[in-house]
C-alpha cells in the first residue's frame, strides 16, 4: 500500500513544483486568511514496525485507521497545527487474532482469540510550502498519546492490557486544493510509540530472539509508517 | 444386565469345558497343556471397591520393596539393584550400516566365543546377539567397542528396566490435589477436547483395557527369603478392564496395543497389565472424566496405546518369554512412534551404564514427531544415582525428565535430583501426608493380585477383576502429568516435540533455587500457563 501512495505523492509534488518555483516558493495564496480553522477527516493505512509480532498474532502487518480532527493554519497558511484522533477502521475498532507460542522462531497459533485496539490522539504542527496556489506541500512533527488495549479469551483481568503511552510523529505530504473550501491531502506519517510492546508477550520474545538490534527496537515499537488521506474543510 | 448374564454364562461354559476336557483346575501341573492362554472378551466387569487407603505403593513401602525383591529373585538376580542388572546371554549390538556381514561376524567372533546374531526383531535398528549364559556380556560389549569401532556403532548388555514408582470423579475434589496443583481446571477451559485427536503411548507394564479369562499353569517358585511357594497348577484368572480408563462403549480408544514382554507369542497384541502400574499411569493421563464416577484424568479424551515393556511377577510365573530390558524398551519406543503415537510416557528407567539403544530409540521417536516424558527416578535417598533414561532426555530436545513434588509443592523425598532434571510435577508422597498425599487412580486392588506377598500357606490364585482407586507415589506418577499436559498442548496447536518442551519449561512455576535447579528442573508444570501462550504485548 505504501509504495503506490508515495509514488503518487512524489508525482504530484514534482508536477506541482515546477510552476511553483517559477512563481516563487513560499508565495502564500493571495486569498489565505491569516488564521484559519479547518476540520478534517482522514483514513490511513499503517504498516507496523513490529512486523514479526503483528504477523504472528494477527496474520498481517498493517491496519487501516480512520479519524478526524481540527487543523489551524496561521501566518497566512504557512504554519499549521492540528489535533487529531483516530481508531482502527475495523469491526468494533478491533484487530482480532489469536494467542501464540513461539519456539525457536517458529510461531504456533493456539486458537485463543485476542482482540486489540489502538487509539492515537496526536498533536502536531509544521510548515506549509506554498509552491502553487493549488498544491501545498507540508512537513510537520508532533507527539501523541496512544491508547492500547489487549484482551484475550480465558484471560484473568491482570492478563489483559489497557495502557496509554506517549509517542512521536513525523509527517510529510501535499495538500491539493480541490475547491475553495476543500483540500485533499496525502501524506506519509511515521510514528514512534515505545513502552507498550517489548516488555511481555510475543513482542518481547521476538525482540529478544532477533540478532539485529534495529529489528529488536522495531518489535518494541507500536508505531509504524502510514499513508494517509485527509479531506480538509476550510480555506 | 442381560449382557453381563450372557458373559457370565459364556465364562462358566468355558470353565466347565476346561474342567471336563483338560482335567482339574488346581493341583498337579500338566505340562502338555498350554502354559498360558488368554480368552479375550470373556469375563465380567470389574468389581469396584472404590477409594482405598493402601499405602503399599510408595517407593519406600515394605510391600513395594518385597515386590521388587520377588521379581528380582524370579529372574535369578543376586539381589543387586534391578537397574544395575542385565539379562544373561544377550548383547545388544548396533553394527554400522556400511559394515558387511563378513566384518560383522568377524568382529563378533573376536569379541565372543559363543555369540550368534539373532534374526532382527521388528521395530529395531539394532541386533540382539545371543551368548552363552556363562559369557560376560559386559566384556563382550567392551571388546566390540574397543577393537571394532569401524564395524560397531555401539554394543551394550541387555540391561533391565523397571517402573519408576517402586511398587505402590467423585474423588476428584476430595483426593486429587495433584490436578489443581498444575492449574488444570483452567487449562480444560481452554482446551475442553482434552486431546481427542492425539494418541498417547504408555510404554509401561500394560493396561487393563479388556475383559478376559486367563488360563495359566503357575509353577512353584521361591521368593527372596527362599520360601517355597507351591505350584498353583492350572488356574482360571478373571481379568477385567479398568472401566474408568476404557469404557465398554468406546473400546476404540485403545490404539495398536502391543506386548513386547510376550512378543513372539500369540499374546503379543494383548498387553494385559499384571502389575497395575501401567493402568494407574494411563489413568492419570486419560482417566475418563466428568462422568460422575471415580477420579479424573488430564487429557481425558486421548487415544491410548498400551505398549508393554515391563514385566511383572505374574508375567514371569505365566511364562513370558521376554523381560524388561533395554532392547525391549527401545523396541517399544520405536513401535509407538511407528504406529502414530505423538506423545510417549515412560514412567520407567534404571541406573547403571549408559543405554545407547534406548537413546537411539528416543531420538528416533522424537524425530518422528513424538514428545516423550520420562521419570527422573526415585533414588534420592538411595544414593541419588543417575537415572540413565531420564539423563538421555536432557540431551534430546523434545524429551523431558520429570521429577516429583509432594502435596506441599516441596521436592518429594524420593525424587532423584541431578543436572538432567528438566521439569517437576505432582508425584505425591505418603511420608508426612499419609495416603492422601499420594496420587489416586483406578487400578487393581492388590489384595487380590499380589497374592505372592502373602505367606506361602496363604498364597492363592490371583484375580485381576477387582479394581479400586489406589494411591501411588513416585516420579512414575509425576511423569503422566507432563504427558497429559503435553497431549493437550499438542491438540492446542504446538505440534513440535521441541516446542512442547520449550512451552512447558518456559511456563513452569519456578520452585527451589531461583532458575533451573537439580531438584525441580525449570519448575512445576503449569498446564494453564502453557496453554495460554503469548499475546501481542502481554
Amino acid at each position: 500500500m505504501k509504495r503506490p501512495f508515495v509514488g503518487t505523492l512524489a508525482l504530484l509534488m514534482s508536477s506541482a513544483a515546477a510552476p511553483a518555483t517559477a512563481q516563487g516558493v513560499f508565495a502564500a495564496a493571495p486569498a489565505a486568511p491569516s488564521i484559519s480553522l479547518r476540520p478534517f477527516v482522514e483514513v490511513s493505512n499503517e504498516k507496523f514496525l513490529a512486523t514479526r509480532t503483528f504477523d504472528a498474532i494477527f496474520g498481517e502487518t498493517s491496519a487501516r485507521f480512520w479519524g478526524g480532527g481540527l487543523q489551524v493554519t496561521v501566518l497566512r497558511d504557512r504554519v499549521y497545527g492540528e489535533v487529531g484522533a483516530s481508531r482502527l477502521l475495523l469491526k468494533n475498532a478491533e484487530l482480532v487474532g489469536q494467542r501464540v507460542f513461539i519456539s525457536d522462531g517458529k510461531v504456533y497459533k493456539l486458537g485463543i482469540p485476542l482482540r486489540s485496539t489502538i487509539a492515537p490522539l496526536e498533536i502536531s504542527g509544521g510548515y506549509r510550502f506554498h509552491v502553487h496556489p493549488l498544491v501545498v506541500p507540508y512537513i510537520g512533527a508532533g507527539f501523541g498519546s496512544y491508547h492500547y488495549t489487549e484482551q484475550s479469551d480465558f484471560a484473568d483481568a491482570p492478563e489483559n492490557l489497557d495502557v496509554t503511552h506517549r509517542g512521536g510523529t513525523f509527517q510529510a505530504g501535499v495538500e491539493l486544493r480541490a475547491h475553495r473550501w476543500i483540500g485533499v491531502a496525502f501524506d506519509a506519517k511515521y510514528t514512534h510509540v515505545p513502552g507498550i510492546l517489548g516488555s511481555s508477550g510475543a513482542s518481547q520474545q521476538f525482540a529478544g530472539d532477533t540478532q539485529s538490534s534495529a529489528q529488536a527496537k522495531r518489535e518494541k515499537d507500536l508505531g509504524g509508517w502510514a499513508g494517509r488521506l485527509k479531506v480538509v474543510v476550510g480555506r | 444386565m442381560p449382557d453381563a448374564r450372557a458373559r457370565l454364562a459364556v465364562a462358566m461354559l468355558i470353565a466347565v469345558s476346561l474342567v471336563a476336557f483338560r482335567g482339574p483346575l488346581h493341583g498337579d501341573q500338566r505340562y502338555d497343556d498350554p502354559p498360558f492362554l488368554i480368552l479375550p472378551g470373556v469375563g465380567l466387569p470389574a468389581v469396584n471397591v472404590g477409594l482405598m487407603q493402601d499405602e503399599s505403593h510408595a517407593p519406600d513401602a515394605p510391600e513395594a520393596l518385597h515386590r521388587v525383591a520377588i521379581r528380582a529373585g524370579l529372574r535369578g538376580d543376586d539381589g543387586a539393584r534391578p537397574a544395575a542388572s542385565f539379562r544373561p546371554g544377550r548383547l545388544i549390538v548396533k553394527f554400522r550400516d556400511e559394515a558387511p556381514d563378513v566384518a560383522r561376524l568377524s568382529a563378533l567372533h573376536d569379541a565372543s566365543t559363543t555369540g550368534t546374531i539373532a534374526e532382527r526383531a521388528s521395530h529395531a535398528d539394532f541386533d540382539v546377539v545371543h551368548l552363552s549364559p556363562d559369557e560376560d556380556p559386559v566384556t563382550a560389549a567392551r571388546l566390540l567397542m574397543d577393537r571394532h569401532g569401524d564395524v560397531v556403532e555401539y554394543a551394550q548388555p541387555s540391561y533391565r528396566m523397571h517402573t519408576m514408582f517402586t511398587p505402590n470423579d467423585p474423588y476428584y475434589a476430595s483426593n486429587q490435589w495433584n490436578l489443581p496443583m498444575i492449574d488444570l481446571e483452567r487449562a480444560w477451559d481452554i482446551q475442553p477436547a482434552a486431546g481427542s485427536s492425539i494418541t498417547v503411548a504408555v510404554v509401561d507394564s500394560g493396561l487393563a483395557y479388556q475383559d478376559a479369562m486367563i488360563i495359566a499353569n503357575v509353577p512353584a517358585f521361591r521368593d527372596d527369603q527362599n520360601r517355597r511357594y507351591p505350584p498353583l497348577g492350572r488356574i482360571n484368572i478373571p481379568y477385567s478392564a479398568a472401566r474408568q480408563v476404557v469404557s465398554a462403549a468406546h473400546p476404540e480408544r485403545i490404539v495398536a496395543p502391543h506386548d513386547f514382554i510376550w512378543d513372539g507369542t500369540s499374546f503379543a497384541t494383548m498387553p494385559f497389565d499384571f502389575d497395575g502400574h501401567g493402568t494407574h499411569v494411563s489413568g492419570t493421563i486419560g482417566q475418563l472424566t466428568n462422568d460422575g464416577e471415580g477420579t479424573a484424568g488430564i487429557a481425558f479424551n486421548v487415544k491410548l496405546m498400551p505398549v508393554k515393556v515391563i514385566d511383572s511377577v505374574w508375567d514371569f510365573l505365566f511364562g513370558a518369554p521376554n523381560e524388561a530390558t533395554d532392547d525391549v524398551v527401545a523396541r517399544g519406543v520405536r513401535y509407538a512412534a511407528d504406529n502414530g503415537a505423538k506423545i510417549i510416557n515412560m514412567s520407567i528407567g534404571r541406573d547403571g551404564p549408559p543405554a545407547p539403544v534406548v537413546e537411539d530409540a528416543i531420538k528416533y521417536a522424537v524425530g518422528k514427531g513424538a514428545f516423550i516424558a520420562i521419570a527422573a527416578g526415585n533414588g534420592f535417598e538411595d544414593g541419588n544415582p543417575v537415572e540413565v533414561v531420564a539423563e538421555i532426555a536432557s540431551r534430546v530436545k523434545g524429551a523431558v525428565s520429570v521429577a516429583a513434588v509432594d502435596r506441599a509443592r516441596n521436592h518429594a523425598f524420593y525424587s532423584t535430583a541431578g543436572p538432567y532434571v528438566e521439569l517437576a510435577a505432582p508425584g505425591g508422597a505418603i511420608r508426612g501426608f499419609g495416603a492422601s498425599g499420594a496420587v489416586y487412580q483406578q487400578t487393581f486392588n492388590f489384595d487380590f493380585t499380589d497374592t505372592f506377598l502373602l505367606p506361602p500357606a496363604q498364597y492363592h490364585a490371583p484375580r485381576f477383576d477387582v479394581m479400586g482407586y489406589i494411591p501411588y507415589s513416585g516420579t512414575s506418577m509425576a511423569t503422566p502429568h507432563v504427558t497429559g499436559v503435553a497431549a493437550i498442548l499438542m491438540q492446542q496447536g504446538i505440534t513440535d516435540p521441541a516446542a512442547i518442551e520449550d512451552a512447558l519449561e518456559k511456563t513452569a512455576i519456578d520452585l527451589g533455587v531461583k532458575g533451573r535447579d537439580d531438584q525441580f528442573g525449570f519448575g512445576l508444570i503449569d498446564a494453564r500457563n502453557a496453554m495460554f501462550g503469548l499475546g501481542l504485548a502481554k
